[in-house]
């Protein structure tokens, strides 16, 4: 494999792992608060039909990203709603929020199918990326960054602040948070929130980093793999980047053995368009042989809570 | 000023469980019509075309019969599954299994065929949709592996099947390029059981699937036991019910319905295997079954309902150009108000009367 070969897949594999990465961050927290979500891939519906018309009408890429963000929000709110404020059950109405998701991007998104738009441009200027070592380094757009720092932000949050700290004690015992005082609710709503803001971002990605159109169902299925690495990443946000950026490696390999010849385009093309998919249940599978794979989920993970007084 | 405070009832209220699913329906047109006229549609037209005209038009009761069949019957499948607290959301992968399993049976024994063709397609249905349906309930019963995560996962998996069967081995050597099979023999193909109209057989095998999973649950040791697992571990344990049998009964039971589904589209409907066989009928029958209140009879009038809204929105396409999309998101909006809903089968709303106007 040449150098420049072995670079351009690492660059792929950036791109493709982001979004899952974003998405799982969002979901992490959320579910660390105790809440299970399971309208991440709806959310990033929503977030990618509202990036892709913001960009198609303003050309503006990081509006985008805002108002995508915002839209993600949004669309978590009827969740947060329905499974916070009226205690409706979070497996069924996350599955209603992806239903929603689907359908109300198709809409929104009728007449954009096959009009283009232009891809977000690298976050540095070109000379730091014309080597190979730079290329690497430099040659990404913002959300690339954005979602590694947001690792960092994620895991320091959780960690080392105090409103990290009540979030998980609201996640692990919602009874004795709410006898000293912290509003369970409160803080499970923010954490949808920000769950909603991550998926929406996510979804803004396929249009703007991936592939430059709208296309219904474009996500396909990522959101799910991006709930599904959180279970892999045992609730840790670094093992969440490793997870995701295995996933990005076997989505880039069926881009290349497509193209070129080799041994790998033996295998069909369908065979590998199915193995992320694959991929995820054989991780699921790993991960439970390995230890009890319940045992480092948040104690309260999808319990509705009910103050006891 | 007047305030209302929620308050667990003792029991839940039965006319709110059977209440809420009409309220749901009848919210989500008054609503509909309000959000559709907001964005720029004709929203009192969208909802009289998506919820009424199906039904005055007598024309289209046959297409809600053939669209109800197979939503009524993975419906009353995943109704069983969920009422175990076994979340197979993976209805949609196990129907195109069971379509896969039928046209193998069909493509096999093409010319050579009889009268037994087509009970041996609606076994391999059943069995495929079940087989598909037993890796999520090995990996959840063995090794604690979330159903909802696998089942889906195999979903995405076997539509990647279905292109490369059409494409590449099953491709019909006379279709011209196109991906997808040859058309079934006769023997193959499901009966038209009224003459003039597109309702086939599956129709009444839809009602008789829903009718007799009525009876066992309600009725028998086995439908008891899936309803105690669901609702009370714990007290089902004590009681002697194995929650990893009913963890495998309801992946198969549900699974089985749902490839018998697949056999019946695609004997039926289709007539051949094709890459628009997913339908997205497993994702909707999750609504069915929720808004049919988890009950094999109640599975029956939502299947029609949602049957109603694919047959209204391909009316309101043509008729006043609402976008076909719009039927999945009134469909999501119902199942919305569904969920919120519930909490009155719960809790009632009782008027608090705040302190400082009490009357000293």
């Amino acid at each position: 494999m040449t150098l420049g070969l072995a670079i351009a897949i690492i660059v792929t594999v950036v791109g493709a792992s982001t979004p899952i990465l974003i998405a799982a961050l969002g979901e992490l927290v959320v579910e660390k608060s105790g809440v299970l979500n399971l309208g991440v891939e709806g959310m990033m519906l929503v977030g990618a039909i509202a990036g892709f018309v913001i960009v198609f009408t303003t050309g503006n890429h990081y509006l985008a990203i805002l108002l995508a963000a915002a839209a993600g929000v949004a669309a978590s709110m009827i969740f947060a709603f329905l499974t916070l404020s009226l205690s409706a059950n979070q497996t069924a109405t996350g599955l209603a929020l992806t239903i929603f998701g689907t359908g109300f991007s198709a809409l929104a998104g009728q007449g954009y199918s096959a009009r283009p738009v232009t891809l977000l441009g690298p976050l540095f200027p070109a000379e730091l990326a014309t080597h190979p070592v730079g290329r690497v380094l430099f040659g990404y757009s913002a959300l690339v960054y954005f979602s590694l720092i947001m690792v960092f932000v994620v895991w320091w949050f959780l960690k080392k602040t105090r409103a990290g700290l009540i979030l998980r004690a609201v996640g692990e015992n919602d009874q004795s948070a709410h006898s000293i005082g912290y509003s369970v609710i409160g803080v499970r709503y923010a954490a949808v929130a920000f769950g909603g803001a991550m998926a929406g971002i996510a979804g803004a990605c396929f249009p703007l980093l991936l592939t430059p159109q709208w296309a219904e169902r474009m996500t396909a299925g990522r959101g799910w793999i991006a709930v599904a690495l959180v279970v892999f990443a045992s609730w840790k946000p670094f093992r969440l980047l490793a997870g995701a950026y295995l996933f990005g490696l076997v989505m880039t390999m069926e881009l290349y053995a497509k193209a070129g010849g080799g041994p790998l385009s033996a295998i069909p093309a369908e065979l590998w368009a199915a193995m992320p998919y694959l991929a995820t249940v054989v991780v699921l599978v790993l991960i439970s042989i390995r230890r009890d794979a319940s045992s480092n989920a948040p104690a309260c993970l999808s319990r509705p809570f009910l103050p006891s007084n | 000023m007047t305030q209302y405070r929620l308050e667990k009832r003792r029991e839940p209220s039965r006319f709110m469980l059977y209440a809420t699913p009409v309220a749901a329906v009848a919210l989500t047109m008054i609503i509909g019509a309000i959000i559709f006229s907001a964005i720029g549609y004709n929203g009192i037209g969208a909802v009289r075309e998506i919820f009424l005209t199906p039904l005055t038009n007598s024309f289209k009761w046959q297409d809600l019969g053939v669209k109800a069949a197979p939503l009524i019957i993975i419906g009353v499948g995943l109704s069983i599954a969920y009422r175990a607290n076994v979340w197979n959301i993976g209805a949609e992968g196990q129907y195109i299994m069971g379509g896969l399993a039928a046209t193998w049976v069909a493509l096999a024994s093409h010319g050579a065929g009889g009268w037994w063709t087509l009970p041996v397609m609606m076994l391999a249905g059943i069995v495929g949709g079940a087989a598909y349906a037993a890796i999520p309930a090995l990996l959840r019963t063995r090794l604690n592996v979330n159903e909802i995560l696998t089942s889906l996962m195999l979903t995405y998996a076997s539509v990647q099947l279905i292109y490369y069967l059409v494409r590449a081995p099953w491709k019909d050597p006379m279709g011209m390029g196109f991906p997808q099979t040859r058309r079934f023999a006769s023997e193959a193909l499901l009966p038209n059981i009224i003459p003039g109209t597109i309702v086939h057989a599956g129709v009444p095998i839809a009602i008789i699937v829903a009718l007799v999973a009525w009876f066992i649950m309600s009725r028998s040791v086995f439908g008891y036991q899936m309803r105690v697992v669901g609702a009370a571990p714990h007290a089902a344990r004590y009681g002697g019910f194995s929650e990893n049998k009913t963890i495998w009964l309801a992946l198969l039971v549900s699974g089985a319905l749902a490839g018998l589904a697949g056999m019946l589209e695609v004997a039926g409907p289709f007539q051949r295997m094709v890459p628009g066989f997913p339908t997205n009928y497993g994702f909707t029958a999750i609504i069915v079954a929720f808004l049919g209140r988890l009950n094999p009879l109640g599975v029956i009038f939502a299947g029609i309902v949602m049957a109603i809204t694919f047959v209204g929105g391909e009316v309101a396409q043509t008729t006043i150009g609402l976008p076909n999309a719009a039927t999945g998101v009134f469909q999501a909006m119902m199942l919305f108000f569904l969920l919120a809903g519930d909490i009155l089968v719960r809790y009632r709303l009782k008027r608090v009367i705040p302190q400082a106007e009490r009357p000293a």
